[in-house]
């Protein structure tokens, strides 16, 4: 009696397993659907940022913003001195250095 | 019992007899099958800067038959697409199941619509083309059609790289119709396009196109092409041309304008040929950089043909004739080659035959066989007339004498990656075949740099380098008359800097100029600035030595500060 009894149990707790189980795929199944809209969501917000930085960081806007908004202008000749770094202070380095000098005497080394 | 054998007896015809029949129902019901397409792979410059790439955004669609009030909705969708209300309402009323109102909407837009959400009306997300640098590199790119197809430039010749993989999904669907886990577990969704890296710099480009805009109005002229390239790969760096068009909004223009003129319209060169005739003329010994060619003072009657040459000139060294470019002297070195051996050198620097450059549409040109050639063909030629070249193939002439006598095949697109980013293909540079050798490109190289310092191409000089090049001036033929016109001009300069080490070849062609009419005075100073812009953008150092003017601008002129300059840039240089 008492085995029959644990056994009806032991059989309802599978029972209840199983369904949980089944119940439990479907839940998360939403749940992966969720986030893969989400996903996607996400990524198009990306995408657009990444077009509005790229047409941010044209060169023509950026060149219309330096000469109209800050006054600037591109470099004459005489303003850019190229660089070389001596051997004595870079060992086995050719690297050049650009330096941009402004021409109102500040130094910006 | 009886009741219990009927339930069983329907269980059976149900789940045995009918199963196969059902389920396929049942299927029919819960399953969609959608067509889905991996996003078209984008296009960047040679230093990874965005030029070309797809964005997802909304399409509105409508079903006529599921609107009660058309005229309202209509009036709802006016505000938020900015279209006029009546053409909305058109689109509604008609007797169809399913109808566009609007395709690929500003993101914003998009987003305001979803907040609408209105009875009827749907939306779906679609791939959309944007270049975000508006006119930057448009007719080199080209451009895709409205269900992403490439049309134009790297667009159409790349379209099987470019264009995403489609797949077929079946999706399960609840009973309110969201997307449930899939059956299959197929999670592989369709793999992206392959992405483009190009040999364009964005920033030289864009030198190029504002000083040949600048250019082109200045001189009032009808267009133009500016050409950036590295002779020793034969990467372009630049291709300008002059009117612009911007890709993202092609309403209304014609192919006229979005053609890419720099290789798909062949034009007569004029003098910048004589760099041509002079390397055959070198290579073949028929004359050295001494020899002495009379000019006839300005007046020379060759085949029944009268050759004038803009300034009148006496005996001059053969160095002389290309640097005060001298059309009689041309003629003579001409004649002196020989139509056979002219015609020869033509095709050996590549004209009458496409590069092959990787964009479509092409010209070959026009350069005919000499059996074909009539009596004056030889003197012309030899000064550029009777002949039709494309502005990339008259740069990749030039550009092969600065690489010492090799032609190598111009190209735009170096790199091919696929949507993980790992590379499928680099392209390097091709040499096609050695035009002259690398004394006669040493000999022609020294005159050339003659011609910016004591001839026609003087504006073309830059403070602190060595450059190379030659001016032309070309009369256009008048389409009325069949004949030379004497006031429709095309001023160009080609040219390479440093001469010692050319990193740039640039080729400046302005199409009918109406201030002034001389590659020297028109094309050469947009030579100048485009090749001292690109220079310091690429780092490249003047060779002439440095006088450490740094200390004694900065008012200290003494030894120490100059020391404590050189350590500081030392520090800053040095990344560890």
């Amino acid at each position: 009696m008492k085995t029959l009894a644990g056994m009806t149990v032991v059989g309802l707790l599978l029972l209840l397993l199983c369904v949980w189980e089944r119940v439990d795929i479907v839940r998360v199944g939403y749940q992966i659907e969720r986030l893969k809209q989400q996903k996607v969501q996400l990524q198009r917000e990306r995408d657009e940022l990444r077009v509005k930085v790229s047409s941010m960081t044209a060169p023509e806007r950026i060149a219309r913003a330096a000469t109209e908004k800050l006054g600037m202008g591109p470099p004459e000749q005489r303003q850019v001195v190229l660089v070389k770094v001596a051997p004595d202070f870079a060992p086995g380095r050719g690297a050049e250095l650009r330096l941009a000098k402004s021409d109102v005497g500040v130094r910006i080394p | 019992m009886l009741g219990f054998s009927g339930v069983l007896f329907r269980l059976f015809t149900l789940q045995v007899l009918q199963a196969a029949e059902l389920t396929e129902k049942a299927d029919r019901q819960h399953r969609m099958s959608v067509t889905v397409e991996g996003g078209r792979g984008g296009i960047y410059d040679r230093q990874g800067k965005v030029l070309a790439m797809n964005m997802e955004v909304t399409s509105v669609y409508g079903i006529p038959a599921s609107l009660e009030n058309p005229a309202g909705v209509a009036r709802d969708l006016a505000r938020v697409l900015h279209v006029r209300v009546d053409e909305i309402e058109r689109k509604l009323k008609r007797e169809q199941k399913f109808v566009w109102i609007a395709r690929k909407l500003d993101p914003e837009q998009g987003r305001s619509l979803e907040r609408l959400s209105l009875e009827g009306i749907g939306t779906r997300m679609e791939g959309r083309r944007f270049y975000p640098k508006g006119p930057l590199l448009a007719h080199v790119l080209g451009f895709a059609g409205m269900d992403g197809q490439g049309l134009e430039g790297i667009e159409r010749r790349y379209e099987s790289y470019l264009r995403g993989e489609t797949q077929k999904v079946v999706l399960q669907r609840d009973a309110l119709g969201r997307t449930v886990f899939p059956k299959g577990l197929n999670e592989q969704g369709p793999a992206p396009g392959h992405s483009l890296t190009l040999t364009i710099d964005e920033v030289i480009q864009y030198i190029a196109e504002k000083e040949l805009d600048e250019a082109v109005t200045n001189a009032r002229a009808k267009g133009g092409v500016v050409l950036v390239m590295e002779p020793r790969t034969g990467a372009v760096l630049a291709m300008a041309v002059n009117p612009k068009f911007d890709p993202n909004s092609m309403g209304g223009l014609t192919p006229d304008r979005w053609r890419n003129r720099a290789l798909t319209d062949a034009y007569e060169p004029g003098s910048t040929m004589k760099v041509i005739t002079a390397a055959a003329a070198l290579e073949e010994k028929v004359m050295g950089p001494g020899t002495l060619i009379n000019g006839e003072n300005g007046q020379f009657a060759a085949a029944g043909r009268n050759i004038h040459d803009h300034e009148k000139l006496g005996w001059m060294t053969f160095a002389q004739m290309v640097q005060k470019s001298s059309n009689i002297g041309a003629a003579k070195t001409g004649m002196a080659l020989g139509e056979e051996r002219l015609h020869r050198y033509l095709k050996a620097f590549g004209f009458g035959e496409r590069t092959e450059i990787d964009l479509p549409g092409e010209a070959a040109g026009l350069v005919r066989d000499p059996k074909d050639w009539g009596r004056q063909s030889l003197a012309s030629i030899a000064f550029g007339q009777e002949v039709g070249v494309t502005p990339l193939q008259l740069l990749n002439a030039v550009a092969a004498v600065a690489n010492g006598g090799w032609l190598m095949k111009p190209y735009v697109v170096s790199e091919i990656r696929d949507g993980k980013g790992a590379v499928v293909t680099q392209t390097g540079p091709q040499i096609r075949r050695r035009a002259v050798s690398a004394e006669t490109a040493q000999a022609l190289t020294a005159i050339l740099e003659g011609v910016v310092t004591h001839g026609t191409g003087g504006k073309a000089a830059i403070a602190g380098f060595r450059v190379a090049g030659k001016t032309g001036t070309a009369q256009k033929i008048d389409p009325k008359t069949g004949r030379y016109s004497p006031t429709l001009f095309v001023a160009s300069f080609v040219g390479y800097l440093p001469v010692d080490d050319p990193r740039l070849a640039i080729l400046v062609v302005v199409d009918e100029p109406r201030t002034e009419q001389w590659g020297g005075t028109i094309a050469a100073p947009v030579f100048r600035r485009v090749a001292e812009q690109a220079l310091l953008h690429l780092g490249v150092s003047s060779k002439s030595p440095i006088k450490l003017a740094l200390y004694d601008e900065y008012g200290e002129a003494r030894r120490g500060g100059a020391e404590r300059t050189l350590v500081r840039l030392a520090s800053v240089g040095d990344p560890s």
